[in-house]
Formats: structure tokens, sequence, C-alpha cells
């Protein structure tokens, strides 16, 4: 195989799996929490927020390219986080105006993503590792797949967690901490895989 | 309140977030001015620092060929090699420096900079006596090295065997470009 | 407004970390350590209450329909300085909380402050509210690295004192080192939000007691 077909392969798998954005190194906690008490909207979320993800990735690479060669690396971090919130809004218009369907099912969760931090990071992440553009993409993407695969098998969990009997002080959000605890322990066994 | 015209109200919140742009932006370029000679003072003194500890008396930058991908950097003296390296650890690649004598046998290894767990993976860049523990058993290695659980002689740090394996990984790239140096 | 009652809801009733479950992914991720926690506290609170003054002084400026914009940039410039002069003057904090820095900009307590308290409050009470939730933000990190630091190294003040190493309290067999990873992060928090719903409602119930 291409060696360059097997490291995007390896940043795909590593960004569902290994180093998934939720379980392993804790971006996107907030709606993580927040919309994961029902599967239907946890599914939402997640892939509104892979929607994204991938979008802010292409755009932010190409800034990044464009902070390089004007020297204004230290902007980057503004910038980054003015065009998540710009493509947030845009998208939105744009789901509002021709696909209203979609609107109604994804658009409450579209500006809970501007502030969600799995967005910002990656795009940060893929400057870090200095990825190029289909990388960048696939990254992107590849972190909201892991996204929406942790917040359903969460939403899932909690479904039945809020039927059960606990102590008075766990109830809400501490038991759902630890369940989340436990389903990070479940993928911690993928980190002893080695990619390629 | 006047009712303003659409256009008016348009080029007003325009303005008004360019005046609050422009102003951090400002400010950003200040502190950008103030603190880059030290930023970059800092990481060059890392990187000498780190050929220091593997390369007692440090050495002089020289071309290379690589085929792991993993060699950034090849600093040569009469004594040996300090080669910089870029693993991939459990979070993110690693930066570490390897010393390695004329004879192919590893002098000492020091981490640069890496974003491994702080507890278990840092260990292995922490200035503690687990850290320098880990580090000095890749001193006298030669040919190529892998943890215990690949069959090698280094112990890894415990709960944290993908940083291990990154090390040796970079360790193993390093030896590997100075056998194609002499 | 005054200040003993916002102290005590940014430290206890209102806290962000236990209540108001805001900025968690820093809270779980950076926690394994003592300096770390400092660090981050440290840091979130200066840029909270640099942004809660200047965007509570610009209220009257900034139109409602452009405000968010506005807050992320004042934001996201006061976490750059933030980050650059860390860099420049703690390279060993800025190491070791890596993409943590920047990422305060999405920490949802900084912008949910600037939306809720400092767009409606004077500069002063504002700045007061950044003090308090960023000191209740500080003491519940700097309680979930006490706790994963003991229990997951069996050490405490890693990082700081003793030259880094930190105290060791646990000898090095024993700590379940898993409280530094991931899973303990999650379990932690869970258990130092329960442990605070709990002192809460026993002091509701005393002050509940008091009035009968």
């Amino acid at each position: 195989m291409n060696a360059y077909v097997q490291a995007l392969l390896g940043i795909l798998l590593s960004a569902i799996l290994t180093e998934n954005f939720i379980l392993v190194r804790f971006y996107g906690i907030c709606p993580f929490m927040g919309v994961s008490k029902r599967i239907d909207t946890a599914l939402g979320m997640g892939l509104s927020v892979t929607f994204v993800m991938a979008l802010a990735s292409a755009a932010c690479w190409l800034v990044y390219q464009l902070l390089l060669a004007l020297n204004l690396v230290y902007m980057q971090t503004v910038a980054f986080v003015l065009v998540i919130a710009a493509i947030v809004q845009v998208v939105e218009m744009f789901l509002k105006k021709f696909v209203p369907a979609l609107y109604k099912a994804l658009g409450i969760f579209l500006p809970l993503i501007t502030t969600n931090c799995a967005v910002l990071g990656v795009t940060l992440v893929n400057a870090q590792e200095g990825f190029d553009f289909l990388q960048s993409v696939i990254n992107g993407a590849a972190g909201g797949i892991g996204f929406t695969l942790s917040i359903v098998l969460f939403a899932s969990m909690r479904e039945r967690v809020s039927k059960a009997d606990c102590p008075a002080a766990f109830k809400g959000f501490p038991i759902a901490l630890v369940t989340a605890g436990l389903l990070a322990l479940a993928f911690m066994g993928f980190s002893g895989m080695k990619i390629f | 309140m006047k009712q303003e015209t659409m256009p008016r109200f348009i080029l007003r919140i325009s303005l008004t977030l360019l005046l609050i742009t422009s102003v951090m932006a400002a400010a950003l370029a200040i502190t950008n001015y103030v603190t880059k000679p030290r930023i970059e003072q800092h990481t060059q003194a890392k990187i000498l620092e780190a050929v220091e500890t593997v390369l007692p008396g440090g050495g002089a930058e020289i071309p290379f060929s690589d085929a792991t991908g993993l060699v950034d950097k090849v600093y040569a003296s009469d004594t040996g090699y300090a080669v910089q390296v870029q693993p991939n650890g459990f979070d993110g690649a690693i930066t570490m420096m390897v010393g390695i004598d004329k004879t192919g046998k590893v002098l000492g290894i020091s981490v640069i900079s890496h974003t491994e767990t702080a507890g278990l993976g840092a260990v292995a860049a922490a200035d503690t006596s687990a850290g320098s523990q880990f580090r000095q058993q890749f001193v006298g290695a030669v040919g190529s090295v892998a943890v215990f659980k690949d069959g090698g002689q280094i112990d890894a740090i415990t709960g944290a065997t993908i940083t291990s394996r990154g090390i040796c990984d970079g360790v193993n790239a390093a030896l590997t470009c100075v056998a194609g140096l002499s | 407004m005054n200040f003993k009652k916002q102290l005590k809801e940014g430290l206890l009733t209102k806290n962000p970390v236990t209540v108001q479950l805001l900025g968690m992914c820093s809270t779980l991720a950076i926690t394994t350590n003592l300096f770390n926690g400092l660090g981050m506290g440290l840091s979130v609170t200066l840029i909270l209450i640099c942004s809660n003054v200047m965007i509570s002084a610009l209220r009257k400026v900034i139109p409602s329909q452009i405000r968010i914009a506005a807050y992320i940039v004042i934001i996201a410039s006061f976490v750059t300085v933030v980050d650059l002069c860390l860099q420049a003057f703690l390279p060993a904090l800025s190491d070791s909380l890596g993409v943590f820095i920047p990422l305060i900009v999405v920490n949802c307590m900084i912008l949910g402050r600037a939306e809720a308290f400092a767009a409606k409050n004077g500069v002063l009470a504002s700045a007061a509210d950044g003090l308090c939730q960023g000191m209740g933000y500080t003491v519940a990190l700097v309680a979930m690295c006490i706790i994963r630091e003991l229990l997951g190294a069996g050490t405490f003040g890693g990082g700081l004192l003793n030259n880094g190493e930190g105290f060791r309290i646990i000898p090095a067999q024993y700590p379940a080192m898993q409280l530094l990873m991931p899973v303990g992060g999650f379990l932690t928090l869970g258990f130092v939000i329960a442990g605070s719903q709990w002192l809460i409602k026993r002091i509701e119930k005393r002050k509940g007691g008091a009035k009968v």
C-alpha cells in the first residue's frame, strides 16, 4: 500500500478509536454531557459536529497557510475561532433557506458548536502537526465520527442509567460522569493497538 | 430612538466590529513583539541544552540522509553525533535528542518537547529519578532497541508503553541514520 | 450585588465546574498534578477578569446583533496574550498544558460569564464576578488535581514542590495509575460533583431547620 494512503488511514483510525476526541483527548466534553440524554438528539449533534469539523479543518487549513505566508502565526487562535463562528453561521443560514427539514433537525445544535472545543481543537492540532489539506480534512471528519460514536454510545447508556436507583448525591451528572468514565475505560483498550 | 435604515445599521455594526478587532489585533502584535525573542531564545536554548546533554561539548549541524522520516537534524563533533528525532508518542509527536558515539553506541537521550500525559508518558521527559532511570537504560545500546513487551531490553515506563515505544522508535531512527553516515 | 454573595456563589452554590458544569474539557484533561491545576486555574481567572472588564466597559457600545462575535474576538485575544506570555516567561507550564491554553477560548465558562453577567453589569461588579468565578474554577481544579495525583501517582504537589517531584505519600507500587488516565478524570469529577451536591444540600437543610 502507498505510504501516503497508509498515513491517511492511520490518521482516520486513530482519530476515531485510539485518540478518540472525547474519551481520550477530552475535546468537546460540554456537548458530550449536555446533549446526550437521548440517542436521537445525540446522533443529530454528532452529525452536525462531524460536518462542521470537516468544513472547519478545510477552511482553517487555508487560513493557516495565509497566516504562515504573512508571518502572523500568533494570530491563529483568533483567526480560527472567527472562521469557525462564521462557518457555523453560514451553515445555519444555508440550511434554513435550502434544506428546512434538516435545519429543523439540526438547527438547535448549530449555535452550540461555535463553543465546542472539539472543533477549535482539531484545527489547532492540524496546524501543530503540520498536516496537509487532505490530512486535515480527514482528521477533522474522523474526529467528528469519533465524537458521534462516543456520544451515541454514551446516550444509549444514559437512557438506561437514568432509570437506575442511585444515591441521592449522585443523581444526574455525577452518575453520568461515572458512566462516561467506564466508557473511557473501554476505549483505553484501543490504546494498546499500534495502528501502522 | 430614531429608526435606523438598513445600510446605516450594517455600516455601524461592521465598523464597531472592525474597531474592536483592530484594537485587539494591535494588542496581540505588541505582545508578540515583546515575547517573540524570549520564546525563540527558550526554544533555541532547549535544543542546545539537549545537544549538550547527549553529546558533551556540543556539535555543528551536518547534512544527512534518512529513510525513516523521523530525523530532523544531525549535529556532529569529533566524539560523535547528536540526532534530533521526532517519533510519535501516545498523544502527538515527541521531539528528542539522541547522542551516539563514533562506534554507533548510544551516549544518552534527552526529550525536548512532548504532549504526553502528565505522571505517565511525561515521566520520559521529567527531571525526576524515575525519568532519568528510564533514559539511563538507553545508554550503551547498539543496533536497535525495543521495550520488554516487544522482546527488547528496555523496561517501559509503567502505564506508558506507547510513549516508551515511541522513544524506542526515535532511538532506532537515530541509530539507523548514524550508521548510514559513517 | 455584594462581593460576599458573589464569592459564595463562585466557590460553592454556583461553582462553574461542580454546579454549572462549564469548562469541563480542561477540568478533565489537565488535572493530573498540582502545578497544572493551579496554572490553568490562575490563567483562566486572569483571562476571565480581563474579558469581563472589557466586555462590561463596552456593553453599551456593542450592538446586540454582533455581540457574540465581538465577545469571541475579545476573549480569543486575551487568551493569545496569556498564551504568548506563558511561552515566554513560564515555558514549563506552557509545555505542560499545551493545546489546552489556546482552548480556553472555547471554555464555555468565559463566554457564559460574558453573556450572563458582564453584558448586564458595571465594570467593578464584573471584575469581582470574574475573580469569584475564576477562584471557584481554580478551587475545583485543584481539588481534582489533589485527588487524582494522590490516588494515581501517590504524590502531592507534583511539578511544583520538592523540585517538581512532589512529596511521596503512598509508596510507588500502590497507586492506581488509571486515575491519571481519562477514566480517572471522569470518575473523579463525578465524585467531586457528588460531594459538592451533598454539601450544598446539607447547608440548605441546616438553614431550613434553623428557620423552623
